[in-house]
């Protein structure tokens, strides 16, 4: 479970707070997915929840931030880690390694993970992501999408209760950013763990999210399901949000009083709107 | 004129990451390089620019070899925007880095100097901003306009659009897209293919170090088995169209060529009033057109 009340954040070296008035409560099990226009305060957000903020950015820090009931400002990094494991969005600033193999064993390692389970847990992280062939291959010459999914296996590896990703399909092809989804709607469904995504791409977190969370200028300016976010579409708009293409035909065909349905947050959803207005 | 003849390249010399591979990008092309990670799209831009020399075969640009090319020829020839900016992106201002190109090929003149302030003035910097300290897309615009100022005949553009929000990704390629009408010839690669879809003139598909298709680009993400071969996701509204074309009985041939939602739009409202729905639709309009006057009297 997270809980965030009442929390605001300034860096020290701002003029003014990067995300103010946050409350929120994250039930455990939760696929939240987070996005907004670029500087609206999403990845401060995340910083929050994973201790990042206060622990390495300085600043003022209103309110609180509890993670399992763990307050992120009285609890040590090292703490807060083994709850909420967190892929950066500069992939190269989170690699330690030379080797895919020691990337992975390498928070195996530092958490202590008894010596039986490191080999399966390894094994386990990148079947899942789909490169069990690039264990033995040196990282320097993976491509920008395979070094991701490295990021992402280690991560996966440690098990954590809490699964933190900005931006985790930036540099993925299309089929591996659906993999990559599908991959983190089964980990929240088996695992029970919590799965927080910022991403750009609206249209994928519009079909896996089971909580959107639409950030502006600091503040969290709509939460809901999917359907009920996307059924702002003007003022996501507005605020530099554009839906997925499949919400806009419907709403197109809402506008000449063609389709009076549900909001449509996928491809399926479109083409059952087309059929229904032809039938 | 860019043309690969049986290029092969390996960044090892023994494992090909592009086997074979000959086309040729026409001057004033739009042309979008898509696959799965790993295809050899990045590398095909790597030798388009003679950052990367085949191993195998020949590139050649304006029927030159790459490898008998200056470094500092090639830079004029083709611009090339890395994936991430903070890879190019070198110096302390923004005056600085637009000039840096210039500076590079020894010219420090009033001609570049005029050309940076126009730059500046297109794309609203603060010419006296710190790169660094700039939000990403801004940076991603700064890397663009750095290439655009020395105006190539060819830009090459890795992944444009990575990490920037929906206003940003508009912003960028709106201006690539003015580039390539003002006769500028754009190579891409890009994993978004809505955004594929509404710039690119052609597609080229690579898969495993390979060219598996190559042609307009709505031909090309028409045909199954080359979407099946790349693992390529179909931009939605196409999807959309695909879906009808195959699942209703008579689809108006409007709703299964139809590319952007406008087209689709209007060509489901066509449709539904052909076969009878459109005047339910009419009446609903006219229905909630009335209502709406109600409530605001």
């Amino acid at each position: 479970m997270i809980e965030i009340t009442d929390f605001s954040f300034r860096y020290r070296e701002g003029a003014s707070p990067v995300v103010s008035d946050v409350n929120l409560r994250i039930p455990e099990g939760t696929f939240v997915g987070i996005t907004g226009a670029a500087g609206s305060g999403k990845s401060t957000l995340t910083y929050a929840m994973n201790g990042i903020i206060p622990h390495c950015y300085p600043g003022d820090f209103y309110g609180s931030v509890r993670i399992d009931g763990l307050d992120t400002c009285e609890a040590s990094l090292t703490d807060i880690s083994r709850l909420v494991g967190s892929v950066c969005q500069d992939i190269d600033s989170q690699m330690v390694s030379s080797v895919v193999e020691d990337e992975v064993l390498y928070g195996l390692e530092n958490f202590g993970v008894p010596r039986e389970e490191v080999e399966p847990r390894l094994v386990e992280a990148l079947n899942a992501m789909g490169i069990a062939d690039l264990r033995h291959r040196s990282i320097a010459g993976l491509s920008g999408g395979q070094k991701q999914k490295v990021a992402i296996a280690s991560v996966i590896a440690l098990k954590p209760r809490v699964l933190m990703l900005d931006e985790p399909t930036a540099e993925l092809d299309p089929a591996s950013s659906e993999a990559v989804f599908q991959l983190l709607e089964a980990y929240v469904r088996q695992s029970g763990a919590t799965v927080v995504v910022v991403e750009q791409k609206i249209a994928l977190l519009s079909r896996y999210a089971d909580l959107m969370l639409i950030v502006d200028a600091g503040r969290i300016r709509f939460s809901g399901t999917p359907a009920e976010v996307l059924a702002h579409a003007d003022e996501l708009l507005e605020i530099g949000v554009n839906c997925p293409r499949s919400t806009t035909l419907a709403n197109r065909l809402r506008e000449r009083g063609l389709y009076a349905g549900d909001v449509v947050r996928n491809v399926d959803g479109a083409v059952a709107a087309v059929k229904e207005v032809l039938a | 004129m860019i043309e690969f003849v049986n290029v092969s390249a390996a960044y090892d010399g023994e494992t090909p990451v592009l086997r074979d591979v000959s086309l040729t990008v026409n001057d004033g092309d739009f042309v979008a390089f898509v696959g799965t990670n790993g295809a050899g799209k990045s590398t095909t831009m790597r030798l388009m620019n003679g950052l990367l020399k085949p191993s195998e075969g020949t590139v050649l640009i304006d029927g030159v070899p790459t490898s008998e090319l200056r470094t500092s020829e090639l830079a004029r020839r083709v611009g090339f925007l890395f994936q991430n900016p903070d890879r190019q992106i070198c110096c302390q201002t923004v005056r600085e880095e637009l000039m840096f190109g210039f500076a590079a090929q020894g010219r420090d003149d009033a001609e570049a100097a005029r050309r940076v302030d126009e730059v500046i003035e297109q794309f609203g910097f603060d010419a006296d901003a710190e790169p660094f300290l700039l939000n990403r897309g801004t940076r991603q615009l700064l890397a663009l306009a750095s290439i655009i100022v020395m105006r190539p005949p060819v830009i090459i553009l890795d992944e444009p659009t990575t990490g920037l929000d929906f206003r940003e990704c508009e912003k960028v390629m709106a201006l690539v897209a003015q580039l390539h009408k003002e006769g500028t010839t754009v190579v891409m690669v890009c994993h978004d293919m809505e955004v594929v879809a509404d710039y690119a003139c052609r597609v080229v598909v690579m898969t495993q170090g390979r060219v598996v298709d190559d042609g307009p680009t709505f031909e090309v993400l028409r045909r199954a088995d080359t979407l099946a071969q790349a693992h390529l996701v179909l931009p939605q509204i196409l999807d959309v169209a695909q879906r009808l074309e195959r699942e209703l009985p008579a689809c108006p041939s409007a709703i299964a060529r139809a590319m952007t939602v406008d087209e689709m739009a209007r060509a489901v409202e066509a449709a539904a009033r052909k076969t009878g729905a459109g005047a339910d639709a009419d009446d609903a309009a006219l229905s909630a057109a009335t209502n709406k006057e109600g409530e605001a009297r």
